[in-house]
């Protein structure tokens, strides 16, 4: 068994908070405090990452080919981080650009869209 | 740095034998240097001890403002005798210490609330509450030509102030914004479709007026609200929509600022103030406070990605508090269409 990257992550958070007592700098301690909970951040991150921008992108997509059905829509290729991030901007903007159209219904179904996106892409701080 | 501030300040003050002791970087955001520094000197005969705190300008800066900006607020809100600490120097040159700076007397025996807390003021949660509401109405309240504070940003007929800020914050997502934003974009839209009703009058807003921009003490009493570095003239609404958010409520926005409940908090408020806080032009405001929250997180994530300031709470506001902003956003607004 090998650590997996969000275990390594995590561990490495735990010990660098256990660090902060023993600074003696306030700001040091403050600053180690906010890079210990950005790498729990980022355990969390690389365990959902991909799944999100994969989820956010077929969500898009499909309302999309509704809304605006005339639009060109990238699809997803490799499930590498940039290259689903490179689909979800082009998708965005697309998004953007049939909000600022669009008639009270797909206005309502927009913000529908909008608020299960953001839900997902939450981050908890415990 | 100790002779330089050392040299700075016996100019200043007219000490020729000023030293600088103690000096130590703090936390005090991403946005200026904040360090705590002791000055000894000779006064009448006698040795004076004074413990100050330098704020510098950083390489690069969160949100660009006038550098006097915050230096004149504390001035004026520390003459009109609200909680402030006391200014002592203003330098806008880099010859000095590199980059602009000004020094204030520290407060002492006090401390800041940390926002991530669940309940940082306890048993004291409602004195520093009324506290709280009660010196943003006074602000909210007081005139700014009186103040000498005319001339501050934001000046305008009451019924575009609105359009002012939504533009000022527009631009920061223009030329900050590594992606596309949908819910910014789509709340920008919201606002600019729905205009609030003209501002009562034309205020100080202080620009960042919440939990965890003040100082208080053990018995709760708040020593010093801090951070005026984005005050401006404007909507008083604007200043309580921001501290009524959620992001600042401690986990539990039914009780703003991580004090009171919301009603006592908007009625303190209106008295301390004489003004009124019209329900539908508060609302208006507190969608305006979430875009302007995702503006600012904007350019945080931007300064860090870009290096331009990489202190980690940069990192943090353009993940976490982007995050949070986005969810009230389209929360709030999906229930509105």
């Amino acid at each position: 068994m090998k650590p997996e990257v969000d275990d390594i992550l995590s561990i490495s958070a735990e010990q660098l908070m256990g660090l902060v007592p023993h600074l003696s700098a306030s700001y040091l301690q403050g600053a180690t405090a906010v890079q210990s909970l950005l790498i729990r951040f980022a355990a969390r991150e690389y365990e959902r990452g991909a799944d999100i921008r994969v989820a956010e992108n077929a969500d898009i997509r499909a309302l999309l080919k509704e809304i605006a059905p005339e639009a060109a829509l990238p699809e997803d290729g490799s499930l590498a981080i940039s290259a689903l991030d490179a689909v979800n901007a082009e998708l965005r903007r697309l998004l953007i650009a049939a909000h600022d159209t669009a008639d009270a219904a797909t206005n309502k179904r927009i913000w529908g869209l909008l608020k299960a996106m953001a839900a997902r892409r939450a981050v908890s701080l415990f | 740095m100790n002779e330089a501030l050392a040299r700075y300040l016996a100019g200043r003050l007219g000490a020729p034998d000023l030293s600088v002791h103690d000096l130590a970087r703090i936390p005090g955001g991403a946005s200026r240097e904040t360090y705590r520094f002791r000055a000894r000197y000779s006064k009448d005969g006698a040795t004076v001890e004074r413990k100050l705190i330098l704020r510098r300008d950083p390489p690069a800066s969160l949100i660009e403002t006038e550098r006097s900006t915050e230096y004149r607020a504390y001035e004026a809100f520390h003459r009109l005798g609200l909680p402030v600490p006391e200014p002592i120097a203003l330098e806008l040159g880099n010859d000095a210490l590199e980059r602009p700076f000004f020094v204030m007397a520290e407060i002492e025996n006090a401390q800041v609330g940390s926002i991530l807390a669940p309940d940082p003021y306890g048993a004291h949660r409602d004195r520093i509450g009324t506290q709280f509401f009660t010196i943003l109405g006074r602000i909210a309240g007081a005139d700014p030509g009186a103040l000498g504070l005319a001339d501050f940003d934001g000046a305008g007929a009451l019924d575009t102030r609105w359009q002012h800020e939504v533009a000022r914050w527009e631009k920061v997502i223009d030329d900050d914004e590594s992606e596309p934003q949908p819910i910014a974009r789509g709340a920008l839209s919201w606002l600019k479709r729905n205009p609030p009703p003209p501002a009562q009058k034309l205020s100080v807003v202080h620009g960042d007026y919440r939990s965890g921009n003040f100082l208080y003490d053990g018995a709760g009493d708040i020593k010093a609200i801090l951070d005026w570095e984005m005050a401006h003239l404007g909507d008083p609404l604007e200043d309580l929509a921001w501290a009524l958010d959620p992001l600042w409520a401690h986990h539990d926005p039914s009780h703003p600022a991580g004090t009171l409940a919301r009603d006592d908090a908007i009625r303190t408020w209106e008295q301390a103030s004489g003004l009124t806080a019209d329900p539908q032009a508060l609302a208006w405001w507190e969608i305006f406070a979430g875009v302007k929250g995702c503006a600012i997180w904007i350019s945080a994530a931007h300064e860090y990605a870009t290096r331009r300031n990489d202190d980690p709470v940069n990192a943090f506001s353009g993940w976490y508090c982007l995050a949070y902003h986005n969810q009230v956003l389209a929360n709030r607004l999906e229930a509105l269409a």
